[in-house]
């Protein structure tokens, strides 16, 4: 009897480390996930935006980045390494260069490689129009890691993937 | 032709494959030659100009391109992908 009871515990033990590990997982995805959300609600621009509005979602932006975040473009030769200062002032001269503009991730795949890492592949959509008017309507794969720093997950690195390279 | 995972679940292209892993394939005058012989494409109906050095196709990859090649090559999405991208063809 006592072993039946021994082993019924110890069976409960484990779903309930299962669970908790499943749960926290989760959760944290679900916060990678949002800081996505964030950067593409900061990025994006509606026609007429304030200068006060615009500044504020620049500097934004930055707090979503790590104290050194890596670009790679392969096909543009890109490779570069940026502050979240920095990020935040070629956020603010890119979106100048639009009068609207939004920022979309979707198909998400979220992968956590290591404690504190997550690499996550995504597909990226911009639409906008210039200020002298051409539409723009891009779309990439996107290869990120974002790092846990002081609890919050941070941007240190995108990579566009390379689909067809001529 | 095939279709191309350009990006995430969603995202395809489609284009035709026209070199195969090991082939060399290049564009001169808008004639796309591959190992060095001219490709005969009856289904490119409009002019093209593009020029692009000769270059070896990666193992594990082909050569990919499409139909309109009107349009500036810049802006066109052709090139060597690897065969994992290739997820279909057309029905019909």
């Amino acid at each position: 009897m006592v072993r039946i009871k021994t082993i019924l515990i110890a069976v409960l033990v484990v779903i309930l480390g299962i669970l908790a590990a499943t749960y926290l997982l989760e959760s944290e995805e679900k916060k990678v996930k949002k800081q996505f959300d964030l950067l593409s609600k900061w990025v994006s621009k509606d026609l007429g935006e304030s200068p006060i509005t615009m500044a504020s979602k620049a500097r934004n932006i930055g707090t979503l980045f790590a104290e050194s975040c890596e670009l790679k473009v392969p096909v543009d030769s890109i490779s570069a390494t940026y502050t979240p200062a920095e990020v935040s002032g070629y956020a603010l001269h890119g979106r100048l260069q639009f009068s609207e503009m939004s920022l979309k991730f979707y198909d998400l795949t979220v992968e956590f490689p290591e404690k504190g890492t997550a690499q996550v592949v995504l597909t990226a959509n911009l639409k906008g129009r210039s200020m002298n008017g051409e539409l723009i309507d891009e779309t990439l794969e996107v290869q990120c890691v974002l790092n846990k720093i002081d609890q919050k997950w941070l941007f240190s690195a995108f990579e566009v993937v390379e689909v067809l390279e001529k | 032709m095939v279709t191309v995972r350009f990006a995430g679940n969603k995202v395809m292209l489609l284009k035709r494959i026209v070199a195969l892993e090991g082939e060399q394939v290049e564009f001169r005058s808008g004639k796309l030659m591959v190992e060095g012989k001219e490709l005969e494409e009856p289904y490119v109906r409009l002019p093209c100009h593009w020029n692009l050095p000769p270059r070896q196709v990666d193992q594990g990859c082909v050569y990919v391109v499409g139909d309109n090649r009107s349009l500036p090559m810049e802006t066109h999405h052709f090139g060597q992908t690897s065969v994992k991208r290739i997820v279909g063809v057309p029905l019909w």
